[in-house]
């Protein structure tokens, strides 16, 4: 176990984080999306919880990542979108619309600071006017919305940034534009904001090359015109550059050199972005043609990073929505299932008359199974895709909390669906961050305890009974039933005295529920588990929690095999096929019937090298219908399951494959004893033998 | 859709009532369960397919003859005629499965033969009668169709697939 972890320590050295920025992009954006949908959708006068609580995950979530990649910008302010959101679903503010704007405009915001993080643009967004305006709206009172509608203007407290007080004249270039209307609303925006400055079109608005021009004068910075600008246009559209005869640019030209004085130190670079030649870009900006210097600067600057980005995109990855895969592979299923037919059909061929005929039935074959094997590896992938994400993160957070954390990872090779994989990486996130956060304890207070100083986390996937089992353990200090019940009473929980120790270790999933005193960056405000919860339940899964106070908790997941492939051992009873998860399946052999014994008048067992074994029989649990006496199930196929093994009695092995879990339940019901179905070559569908279920079985 | 003026600008008679049946009443796919006539809902049936031998599942109901693979989905697979009490139910080559849609599920429904599709008009839809069939839930007939000398039997099979009793799907998705 050492060993293990220290290799993954070692691997997690070497890994770049930022293979997982664009999954952390993507992610980011669709929070985005989806928290500006219910924003918009939410009805102030009567906001329901479940949005509210739902907008707070969104952020929540976006937070969260940030944090994990060291987005400190996106993070903080998230924090506070939080901070306000969660005074707003615990009721303890009433939600106004001026909130709704300052939400809104954040989320303006932070995709901003995602396309610059994502290298995709250079503007360094100011939040702190709406920082500041979160404060106010967290104490109950009211912004100004002008303020806080421009975001980069400089808020009344927050010192102001070094600017001209002096006129300057501008030359504005807007476009390439396909509507030239839009400009129009920049010359409104003036209108608007009347001690911005004057602006007058220098061109008819109908130049040829989409370009528009004005004549700008102004007291305003560069950048808070920009951004200004970018409410009507996009960024890379506008340039700003000093006005001078013919649109050129002439050294020595009055304004010229105010305009590079005027900017913002480190105006147009990533100035947390390591390495950055800040100061030198900045230099050569000054001899720039005019026209390109604002624009020209950041991508220079940029230029490193991009070109990392670029060597990413190199080994591109498409996303393509889980529906079209499926589409795909029914459709190879469909295919496979022809071709079985064919084959069969053409076997009472003289192969000599129809050579042609079978070699190319061989190749389709042959194909088929290609393709097949093709279509099914683009939905799986390792878990270790989404255990490398923990160590580094581990390793940040026990630094931030002064704790020592050892990570331990078991069965990174347990591979699991794709969609799976994504949807399970956020609950894990949180379940590791609580674990590190709540579970394990301050060194000091473990040497207390005698406890090893450094901590353990255990993050274990296997495939277990027809599900995929994801374990986060630690070893810190556990859960504590009555503070948990304590809790639940003041949040107003229903939570009697005599409810069990897992009815207890539930009540950490209600929403807004978190024992730990002190909200931090890291968790506490009870929304983790919350979502842990929605998500695994969303996907048909459950979780367990399994403590004992003062060692530590345990967290399973389990998840149903939705679409994961299996390796199955086909099984005949009568005339149906039944599939065994050949995982669980340990041996196989021929009985005599005398060899089982009946135990107390019921149960049966067998003997098995000095080991009795219960037995069941397939034909009498799925009550097969027996149409040759003659036959009888004389072969035992000894299956493990939950730490169990049984025997169980079939007529015949017919083989080995590899089967497709279909889920029995989007149509139907959940059976007992069958963890799926399968459609096997000839078309017809065979139930998967739910192992663990069986096992459980002979238990009673 | 407002209708109210279509008639007028239509001669009287058939048509005018056609064009009502279109509003009100609507289209059934008709089909035969021993000597019975029923009718269902047009708009709930995906596909009409002929009967392949299921497979089966354990401990369900006789009525649910198991589930086939209806193009990589599997489909579990109602026999009409046992649960709604018909004297005998053989398969032969005109035994097909009308596949539905309810629910957002896929059902098939095995019946004796599947014969039109009728266009209703509401005024020629009578109310079901009151029966006190001990055997057979009668909740899910919601009307009594006349097309000159048949008697279709309009049926809710929404409602009917759905139905607890039915153990087709989970208590919450029924419900829901």
């Amino acid at each position: 176990m050492a060993d293990m972890s220290s290799e993954s320590a070692s691997a997690s050295a070497g890994i770049d984080l930022s293979q997982f920025y664009q999954v952390f992009f993507e992610e980011a954006g669709e929070n985005l999306d989806s928290m500006e949908q219910l924003l918009l959708a939410l009805d102030v006068e009567a906001a329901d919880d479940e949005e509210l609580n739902a907008i707070f995950r969104c952020a929540h979530s976006i937070k969260g990542g940030a944090a994990t990649f060291g987005f400190s910008d996106v993070a903080e302010l998230t924090h506070q979108m939080e901070t306000l959101l969660d005074k707003l679903r615990r009721h303890e503010l009433k939600p106004t619309t001026q909130m709704v704007d300052v939400l809104l405009q954040s989320g303006d915001a932070l995709r901003g600071q995602l396309a610059r993080h994502q290298g995709a643009s250079s503007v360094v967004v100011d939040t702190s006017a709406l920082v500041s305006s979160y404060k106010i709206l967290c104490e109950g009172g009211t912004v100004d919305l002008k303020a806080v509608a421009a975001p980069p203007p400089p808020p009344a407290a927050a010192p102001a940034p070094p600017r001209t007080t002096t006129a300057r004249l501008l030359e504005l270039r807007v476009g390439p534009l396909t509507d030239m209307s839009l400009a129009d609303n920049l010359v409104e925006l003036f209108k608007e904001i009347t001690d911005l400055g004057t602006i007058e079109p220098l061109d008819a608005g109908t130049a040829a090359d989409g370009y528009r021009r004005f004549k700008v004068l102004t007291s305003s910075a560069d950048n808070d015109l920009l951004d200004l600008f970018t409410f009507h246009v996009a960024r890379e559209q506008v340039h700003l550059s000093a006005f001078g005869p013919g649109f050129g640019f002439h050294e020595g030209a009055p304004g010229a050199p105010e305009i590079v004085e005027d900017k913002d130190p480190g105006y147009g670079f990533f100035d947390d972005a390591p390495g950055m030649p800040g100061a030198g870009a900045s230099g050569t900006t000054e001899v720039k043609p005019v026209e390109t210097q604002a624009v020209a600067a950041a991508p220079k600057a940029a230029a490193p990073k991009a070109e990392a980005k670029a060597a990413s995109m190199d080994q591109s990855t498409l996303r393509v929505s889980i529906e079209k895969v499926d589409q795909l592979i029914n459709l190879v299923g469909e295919l496979v299932i022809t071709q079985a037919m064919l084959a069969q059909n053409s076997r009472g061929l003289d192969p000599g008359l129809y050579q042609q005929l079978s070699s190319g039935l061989a190749d389709l074959e042959r194909n088929t199974r290609d393709l097949q094997e093709s279509v099914m590896s683009i939905r799986m992938i390792p878990m270790s895709m989404v255990f490398n994400r923990f160590p580094r993160m581990l390793r940040d957070l026990a630094a931030k909390l002064g704790k020592k954390v050892e990570l331990v990872t078991q069965g990174e090779a347990t591979e699991l669906d794709k969609s799976l994989v994504e949807k399970i990486t956020d609950p894990l996130t949180h379940l590791v961050r609580n674990s590190c956060d709540h579970g394990i304890e301050m060194p000091e207070e473990r040497a207390a305890k005698g406890k090893p100083e450094q901590g353990t986390i255990t993050l274990v996937a296997s495939h277990q009974g027809g599900s995929i089992v994801i374990e986060v353990r630690d070893d810190g200090r556990g859960l504590n039933r009555e503070k948990l019940i304590k809790k639940a009473r003041e949040k107003g929980i229903d939570a009697p005295d005599s409810m069990s120790d897992a009815e207890a270790w539930g009540l950490i999933f209600a929403p807004g529920f978190s024992t730990a005193e002190q909200v931090t960056d890291v968790s506490g405000r009870g929304v983790g588990m919350d979502v842990v919860k929605k998500n695994i339940t969303s996907l048909g899964g459950t979780v367990e929690i399994d403590s004992a106070e003062g060692y530590g908790m345990k967290v399973s997941v389990r998840l149903p095999l939705t679409l994961a492939i299996m390796d199955g051992m086909s099984v005949g009873v009568g005339e149906e096929v039944y599939i065994l998860p050949l995982s669980s399946v340990v041996e196989s052999f021929q009985v005599e019937s005398n060899t089982i014994k009946t135990v107390a008048g019921s149960g049966r067992v067998v003997e098995v090298r000095d080991e009795y074994m219960p037995v069941l029989a397939i034909e009498e649990i799925f009550a097969v219908p027996r149409f040759d006496f003659e036959k009888t199930s004389n072969i035992m196929v000894v299956i493990e399951a939950e730490g169990g093994r049984v025997a169980v009695l079939v007529d015949e092995l017919l083989g080995q494959q590899q089967v497709v879990v279909k889920n029995l339940e989007s149509n139907y019901r959940k059976v007992t004893d069958v963890s799926g179905a399968t459609i096997m070559g000839d078309g017809r569908v065979a139930l998967i033998l739910d192992v663990g279920s069986l096992v459980r079985r002979s238990r009673h | 859709m407002s209708t109210s003026n279509v008639p007028a600008l239509r001669p009287e008679g058939a048509l005018a009532a056609k064009s009502q049946a279109g509003a009100s009443g609507g289209e059934f796919l008709t089909f035969r369960l021993g000597a019975e006539e029923y009718g269902i809902d047009i708009l709930k049936v995906q596909e009409i397919r002929s009967y392949e031998p299921p497979t089966r599942i354990a401990n369900a109901p006789d009525f649910i003859k198991g589930v086939v693979n209806l193009r990589g989905v599997i489909v579990p697979i109602v026999d009409l005629r046992l649960k709604l009490g018909c004297p005998t139910a053989e398969y032969n080559s005109f035994t097909v499965v009308i596949v539905l849609n309810v629910k957002n599920r896929v059902v098939g429904a095995v019946v004796d033969s599947v014969s039109d599709v009728l266009e209703l008009a509401k005024d020629s839809i009578r109310p079901a009668p009151e029966l006190s069939s001990s055997s057979v839930d009668t909740s899910f007939i919601t009307g009594i169709g006349a097309v000159a000398d048949r008697m279709l039997i309009l049926m809710d099979i929404e409602g009917l697939m759905s139905s607890a009793d039915m153990g087709l799907m989970e208590a919450a998705v029924a419900a829901a």
